[in-house]
């Protein structure tokens, strides 16, 4: 078609403008990316510098029953040292799918930490899972399977974690997302020897 | 079996739980413009369930067989457009040749569904959502067509009455259908929660 | 001198309309599914508005330069193109710049592709004036969309937290206040109950003016 020449010159020139664009930006916004999740695993760890991501690709199985490839980073202090472990897990809460970024100490024995990258859970009842007082109850949790209870002690830091008041669901899937894949990135770590390593 | 249950769950989920209308706020304007009637809507709903389910699984191949793998994603938003306007392109003419009279039912909403926020959106949270499968992408378009079609007929039998009772003037048309969305809206609020 | 008093008259006209009289959302009852999507707080709605500024200015004058080479078929893909390439350009400038913008902005950024607003006025009025007239078109519809979206996103925040661009407003309860939010207002009810209310009342303001 002879129309079809402006079409032409026009998909080049858009094609064009989006690859110059992009070629200027993506240096950006991938530092973006890693800054926001180093930031997070930053409180957390507190002595963490430089993240290193693990070659071996751990496999776990979802909530859901889907097989899904975890990233593993290994946390390293200004000294050079393994201070812990950091991956993200994800699952599905009361109204979306929540997003967490999971802090391990150096032996894997306990949770240094979790926060939430992205959730969309009610606002002033399950978004209160982003709240200090109830995600300080993972802070040196046992690394292994932790159970939700609507009752109990938030100070008494166990296997127990009490859930948010009016906010149960948000609370129980935070609980088993965490508890989900922290048992199974243990089991598969140690079976990889990604462990024997640390040091 | 434990794929079954998977693309059951997606199923019921993207139709009731996560219901394109109600929670995502996609496909609002065709939903003001068409509910008046139930037939017109179901006609409207299903030529988006059919469309949809087409675009859907048209992008997601697109998406993790081409762009992923040349690492053109930056391109996507232009390509999955394109894919869309393609699609309803083909299926107008597939309709017109061997479904003639399902086409005169569709009559002018096929060529509107290019820009129903809908489809695109459908795509997109597709991507967003890290579908790995393509038989859960095909599941997931198709029952966010059936959920859109659930909703606009939905909508369409309270309009139906609506017309008989005394609203205000100044709310009669767009407002009272969206205060009467709204409750719908909070309605389904009571699904959150049912597929973990 | 008296043309170029025309000429800008008309400017002022074409500015205004997309304020008021032909206000988007409001009147032409375009684009509703950001509108409802991003008006949860006031920062998202602004950077929406200004997004949608940027296409809409960007699309229209690309339209206007090609408008004499376009033909009837091609017309709407034509349109689409452009508008995909300046939303994918947006997109990449959110994410480098205020990455926390685009994140909460998440998929509705490249929803501005099948927002009807732009594609009407490239239609409407860019494939048919020339370059300034298509420029100040899409100044004022684009400003009024944005003028639109921050009312509604003010009402729906200021309701639902007590605060207004992040800086607390009314005290809420939790803080020695009095106010007790509505949470109901940052999810999708009051979402829908706003606009239809806020459309209720601007056909009250309408009447009354006729």
């Amino acid at each position: 078609m002879q129309q079809s020449w402006l079409l032409i010159v026009a998909s080049f020139f858009f094609g064009l403008l989006i690859a110059v664009t992009n070629a200027a930006l993506s240096p950006r916004i991938r530092q973006n990316e890693i800054n926001k999740r180093n930031r997070m695993v930053t409180v957390l760890l507190p002595e963490a510098k430089d993240f290193i991501l693990m070659d071996e690709q751990v496999e776990i199985q979802s909530l859901q029953g889907k097989k899904e490839k975890v990233e593993i980073y290994k946390v390293m202090s200004a000294a050079d040292e393994c201070v812990g472990w950091s991956f993200e897990a994800a699952g599905s809460g009361f109204a979306d799918k929540i997003k967490l970024v999971i802090a391990i100490d150096k032996h894997f024995e306990k949770i240094a930490g979790i926060d939430i990258i992205s959730s969309n859970e009610t606002p002033g009842f399950g978004d209160q899972i982003k709240n200090d007082y109830y995600r300080d109850q993972f802070n040196g949790a046992p690394a292994g399977d932790l159970k939700l209870v609507t009752i109990g002690e938030r100070s008494q830091i166990d296997s127990e974690i009490v859930a948010i008041s009016g906010a149960t669901i948000s609370s129980e899937a935070v609980v088993e997302i965490v508890s989900n894949s922290v048992t199974q990135v243990k089991e598969q770590m140690l079976k990889k020897g990604i462990m024997g390593n640390d040091k | 079996m434990d794929t079954l249950n998977i693309l059951l769950m997606s199923f019921i989920s993207i139709v009731i739980v996560n219901n394109l209308v109600f929670t995502k706020f996609l496909g609002i304007c065709p939903y003001l413009g068409v509910s008046g009637r139930i037939d017109m809507a179901f006609g409207m709903g299903m030529a988006v369930t059919f469309v949809v389910t087409l675009s859907g699984t048209m992008t997601w191949m697109i998406d993790n067989w081409i762009l992923m793998k040349l690492g053109l994603e930056v391109t996507r938003y232009v390509c999955f457009i394109l894919v869309i306007a393609g699609a309803v392109q083909l299926v107008e003419m597939y309709l017109r040749k061997f479904f003639p009279s399902l086409y005169d039912s569709f009559g002018i909403f096929l060529p509107l569904i290019t820009t129903n926020c809908a489809i695109l959106g459908l795509c997109l949270f597709i991507n967003l959502w890290g579908i790995n499968s393509l038989l859960e992408a095909v599941v997931l378009s198709f029952g966010a067509g059936i959920g859109f079609t659930m909703a606009i007929c939905i909508m369409a039998g309270i309009r139906e009455n609506l017309n008989l009772a005394d609203v205000p003037e100044c709310l009669k048309g767009a407002p009272i259908t969206l205060i009467t969305a709204g409750l719908l809206a909070m309605a389904f609020m009571g699904f959150a929660g049912m597929i973990r | 001198m008296t043309n170029s008093n025309a000429k800008t008259a008309r400017y002022w006209q074409t500015l205004l309309a997309g304020l008021w009289r032909e206000n988007p959302v409001f009147r032409l009852l375009l684009g509703m599914c950001p509108t409802l999507a991003v008006t949860a707080a006031v920062k998202p709605a602004l950077t929406m508005g200004c997004c949608v500024i940027f296409v809409l200015i960007c699309s229209n004058i690309i339209v206007s330069l090609m408008r004499n080479l376009l033909k009837p078929h091609l017309r709407i893909l034509m349109f689409t193109l452009t508008i995909a390439t300046f939303v994918t350009i947006a997109d990449l400038f959110l994410k480098a710049f205020v990455p926390r913008m685009s994140e909460m902005l998440g998929p509705y950024v490249p929803l501005i592709i099948v927002n009807c607003i732009i594609i009407c006025r490239a239609e409407a009025c860019a494939s048919k004036n020339g370059l300034a007239v298509s420029i100040i078109d899409a100044l004022g519809m684009g400003i009024g969309f944005t003028l639109t979206l921050c009312v509604l996103a003010g009402v729906r925040e200021i309701l639902s937290t007590g605060a207004l661009f992040e800086i607390q407003i009314i005290r809420l309860g939790s803080q020695g206040g009095w106010f007790v939010p509505w949470a109901a207002m940052s999810m999708p009810v009051g979402a829908f109950i706003t606009l239809g209310l806020m459309l209720g009342l601007v056909n009250m303001v309408g009447k009354k003016k006729t």
